[in-house]
């Protein structure tokens, strides 16, 4: 039993105890208020955020591209379609550590048969970054027997573009190419993976976006580690719709069978819709090897020299020489400044009255007496002279920009160059210099300042073709494809443009004629014109043309260019061709046979046409 | 008050005389059913923030069964009977600090874990609750008053193990462990002309501790300042959690249906971050269960306590009843970002054996506190 004082005792510290029990407590329950305020703020008050938070944390969208779209000629035949390669990846933070595993893919699986360019190791560590595509499948047994070996490096199976043609189409179809800034912001409405291919040039870039289609996604959850739990939403992808390519198979290859790899162009194209039958520019290239869907052996030097890549038959800008002529015929004629049958007398040479200067002839004794068709079928170039120097620049240059020079034709190409049609005002802008009557000389035969492409000059044929009208050139249609008009060149007199047919139709059909080799009796009426423009001008006064010339030819790439302008058959033309052969020399022995087999080729493609309408 | 017997009647025993065998063994129901509840309570959330690991929660529940055990036959015992091995278990406490930072447990790259092959855990972890009742026993083991040299004393060991624990190192852990050290000390009364010379000391030898810690313990007081500044380090945590309890909402998203917890955003869900678990999946709703709960537990374990016969019993269940708050406060603060992270697990929640054992060997004691009138 206690006693008083112990209970009184016992008293005091329970008192205290309680004192100190407070103390204590009250600042924890402060504590607990506080707890219990963050986490009313936290789950109802930016519940919202956090909601929206924990969803960032789990959902991934995860795009699903469309394979790409194809190409397919006319008549179906496919000439750019997408093929399942087996490459080789390594992560791009494992570069640096990989060197001897790299090392043994290159001894053990390419059995030094294979170059590795090692990639670029600046850039998103996380990328995988390709080592070697289109793995063959000896290629890939070996990987899998070295696979524990190489535990860095991973295969994957990829679609890649790929052209059955090989090269044949390469400066129409062109290449895809990883994507870069630019392409972003160029196509900005569409996904591109880190690893993208994008069209770089040629039609691929002129459609990319209708090619690349349009992109689904999964939207997955994921885990911590991004391990993907289920999928939550998937919206297919849309199906990019596949581009008609107007070319003909067989034209097309004919053209590059011909310019066999000398450096050159053909362009040929339908007058009467604008589609273009065929775009060749030689030398070419493999697209494939640049689609990572084929190996080829890296160019040479030497094949770069011949700029393999550069597109003449649409960028290549050539003086279009004695092809012009016919166009200053015409103006001639429609401004009066000559009749049908004016006879101007070509002595070899045409002096200035201004300043006494000679300009000369390609024929040393001249043609003699030479009226208009004389002068186009013998293509004097002393009636030219004369004539352009009546014609002032002011309208000869007028006149021309309404046949399209000096403008691109828009043709759905990226690479188009506008080329030079020179006026006062050019030259004083780019040159600085006052126009000189001599200039509007040299324009009169084809040369000086001005300049022309391939295609823009096959489009400003087809307007002597046409009487006229013309459509603007495409490469892709659609099923419902319409021609579309470009320009419409009205005459004073609309037997001008007989006038200029039947000189250009004797071009070859007369004895004379600058192209009479392409004549046979049998065959079907051509028109056109020859041209041959020359690199290096002749300014020596004292030795003749030809001699100066035997000079000059030592170099070949001093040497002129071969032209032949036509177009087929008369009187109802369907191809207009334009040949330009760099360096060939002559345009009615080297460019002018070409344009005939072309010509040629499409009627007995056409006669098959109907005979089996498939 | 209303219920205690008149003094001149029979002092220790109550007045109704009907017999109840489940009163007698549990000793007091509302206590008793509400720890069964929470205990439940946390083994549900265990399954879903395991993974719904069944090996895992069934391990647990044998430790909640032996826990339960020794509580159970803790407080059958007589405080005085085992004042005595409590007041000297400081010292099995105090080897073991020694033995971990001798001999580290391999794979883990702090010495805080015995490893036992079967079983792991940390001595700190049972200094939590050991030290402040080793530190009761000692000053309440003479009748008479305590004496000004047993202040220094007591306060020296707490300080000590502190300091060990410190070693291995766990900052976190060292100030909890020295302030529920403190606590005990604090409720015998340690005179207030030596808490200011203790407060003295601090605000001088503080400059000189900062300027000792490591760079991780650094890094995680200022982690604790800006979250936003280190989003995969520690603040990741943090932000994972918080993300975690504020999706959740009222309502919450459902049992076994928080993204955050079933896809392993937040880390060590099942064991220190089980809170967000509960606040994603059973929202603020959730929430207030489990306080609820607690509180009441909280509230008995005081009236217990401060009614308790002994100054013994009375420092013990008021002791472990502020260890308990504090404990429940600082992993619940830590969850939702408002102290840094500490390694204290939600009490008889978080996964965990020794956690589990070591706080039902505490509510042993509170129970054998207990009046039988009360």
């Amino acid at each position: 039993m206690k006693n008083l004082q112990d209970l009184r005792k016992e008293e005091m510290e329970i008192k205290s105890l309680k004192g100190r029990f407070r103390v204590i407590l009250y600042p924890l329950l402060v504590l607990c208020l506080i707890g219990s305020f963050k986490i009313v703020q936290l789950t109802v008050l930016q519940q919202d955020s956090f909601e929206a938070e924990s969803d960032k944390n789990r959902i991934v969208e995860i795009p699903i591209y469309p394979a790409r779209g194809l190409f397919k000629l006319e008549d179906g035949t496919v000439i750019a379609e997408n093929i399942v390669t087996q490459e080789l990846l390594i992560k791009r933070s494992l570069l640096g550590i990989s060197k001897l595993q790299i090392d043994l893919l290159k001894e053990k699986v390419f059995e030094e048969t294979r170059k590795i360019n090692l990639p670029n190791k600046n850039g998103n560590p996380e990328e995988f970054i390709l080592l070697a595509g289109r793995l063959t499948e000896k290629e890939i047994a070996r990987y899998e027997l070295q696979k524990d070996s190489l535990p860095n490096v991973v295969i994957r199976a990829k679609l890649r573009r790929y052209l059955p043609h090989g090269n044949l189409f390469s400066h129409v179809i062109g290449h895809l190419g990883p994507v870069d800034k630019e392409d972003r912001v160029i196509f900005s409405d569409r996904q591109y993976s880190y690893d993208a291919y994008v069209g770089k040039v040629g039609l691929e870039r002129a459609y990319e976006q209708e090619l690349k289609g349009v992109s689904g996604k999964r939207v997955v959850e994921v885990d911590v580690f991004g391990n993907q739990v289920r999928e939550i939403e998937r919206i297919s992808p849309k199906r990019p719709s596949d581009i008609t390519v107007t070319l003909n198979l067989k034209l097309q290859q004919l053209a590059k069978e011909e310019l066999n790899g000398r450096r050159g162009a053909v362009v040929a194209l339908d007058p009467n819709t604008g589609k273009v039958k065929a775009l060749v520019s030689s030398p070419d290239y493999n697209p494939n090897s640049l689609n990572q869907s084929e190996l080829a052996n890296s160019l040479s030097k030497e094949d770069l020299e011949d700029a393999p890549f550069f597109n003449r038959a649409i960028s290549g800008s050539y003086p279009p020489a004695s092809t012009l002529k016919p166009f200053i015929g015409l103006l001639g004629l429609e401004a009066e400044v000559i009749q049908e049958d004016t006879i101007i007398e070509d002595k070899g040479f045409f002096q200035l009255k201004e300043d006494g200067r000679k300009y000369r002839g390609w024929k040393e004794d001249g043609h003699g007496k030479v009226n208009l068709k004389k002068a186009i079928v013998e293509s004097s170039d002393v009636y030219f002279y004369q004539l352009s120097s009546q014609l002032t620049i002011d309208r000869i240059s007028d006149f021309l920009s309404m046949f399209g020079f000096g403008e691109i034709t828009g043709i759905d190409l990226v690479t188009e160059s506008k080329s030079i049609l020179p006026n006062r005002n050019w030259k004083l802008g780019t040159m600085g210099e006052t126009w000189f009557v001599g200039d509007t000389i040299n324009i009169g035969i084809g040369q000086g300042y001005i300049t022309s492409t391939p295609l823009q000059l096959a489009v400003s044929i087809s307007a002597l073709a046409n009487k006229g009208k013309t459509y603007k050139p495409v490469l892709a249609v659609r099923n419902n494809f319409n021609p579309e008009n470009y320009f419409e060149v009205f005459l004073r007199e609309v037997q001008h443009w007989d006038v200029i047919e039947e000189s250009m139709i004797s071009v070859i059909e007369s004895w004379n004629g600058t192209a009479h080799n392409l004549y046979s009796e049998d065959s079907i009426s051509i028109a056109g014109k020859t041209g041959t423009a020359q690199i290096k001008s002749l300014m020596d006064q004292e030795l003749t043309v030809s001699e100066e010339y035997e000079d000059v030819r030592q170099n070949i790439r001093d040497r002129d260019h071969a032209l032949f302008a036509s177009y087929g058959p008369i009187p109802e033309p369907n191809l207009v061709v334009v040949v330009i052969v760099e360096n060939g020399e002559s345009g009615s022995a080297v460019a002018a046979p070409i344009a005939k087999k072309l010509i040629e080729e499409y009627q007995n493609e056409k006669k098959n046409e109907q005979t089996n309408p498939s | 008050m209303s219920k205690r017997t008149p003094l001149d009647y029979s002092i220790n025993k109550p007045l109704s005389t009907d017999y109840n065998p489940f009163r007698y063994v549990v000793k007091d129901i509302p206590l008793f059913i509400s720890l069964i509840l929470i205990l439940s309570f946390g083994l549900l959330m265990l399954y879903s923030s395991s993974g719904q690991s069944l090996a895992m929660v069934s391990r647990q529940f044998i430790y909640i069964l032996g826990g339960l055990a020794i509580m159970t036959f803790v407080s059958h015992l007589k405080p005085e009977s085992y004042k005595n091995i409590l007041m000297h278990s400081y010292w099995l406490g105090f080897l073991m600090l020694i033995y971990v930072l001798i001999n580290p447990a391999e794979g883990y790259s702090t010495s805080r874990w015995i490893d036992l092959g079967f079983f792991s855990f940390q001595p700190s972890e049972i200094l939590r609750l050991i030290l402040p009742l080793s530190l009761v026993a000692y000053l309440c083991r003479k009748e008479s008053k305590i004496k000004f040299s047993d202040w220094f004393l007591t306060t020296f060991a707490a300080l000590l193990v502190s300091y060990l624990i410190f070693e291995q190192p766990d900052l976190g852990t060292s100030l909890i462990v020295f302030t529920s050290g403190m606590i005990p000390i604090f409720l015998a009364g340690l005179p207030l002309r030596i808490i200011a010379s203790y407060l003295l000391i601090i605000a001088l030898i503080s400059p000189y501790v900062w300027s000792n810690l490591l760079e991780y313990q650094k890094q995680r007081i200022l982690t604790y300042f800006d979250s936003n500044v280190d989003p995969l380090g520690d603040g990741w945590n943090i932000a994972q959690s918080q993300t975690a309890i504020g999706s959740g909402g009222f309502f919450g998203k459902g049992y076994l249906q928080g993204t955050q917890s079933q896809l392993n955003f937040i880390p060590e869900s099942h064991s220190d971050f089980i809170f967000s678990v509960i606040g994603e999946e059973l929202g603020l709703l959730g929430i207030a269960f489990l306080f609820v709960v607690y509180s009441f537990i909280l509230w008995r374990v005081f009236k217990i306590g401060l009614m308790a016969q002994s100054t013994f019993e009375r420092l013990a269940c008021c002791s472990l009843g502020f260890i308990f708050l504090l404990f429940i406060l600082i992993n619940v603060s830590m969850v939702v970002g408002i102290i840094p992270v500490v390694g204290v697990p939600l009490p008889l929640i978080s996964q965990g054996g020794t956690s589990i054992v070591v706080h039902l060997l505490a509510f042993g004691v509170i129970l054998s506190s207990k009046r039988p009138q009360l």
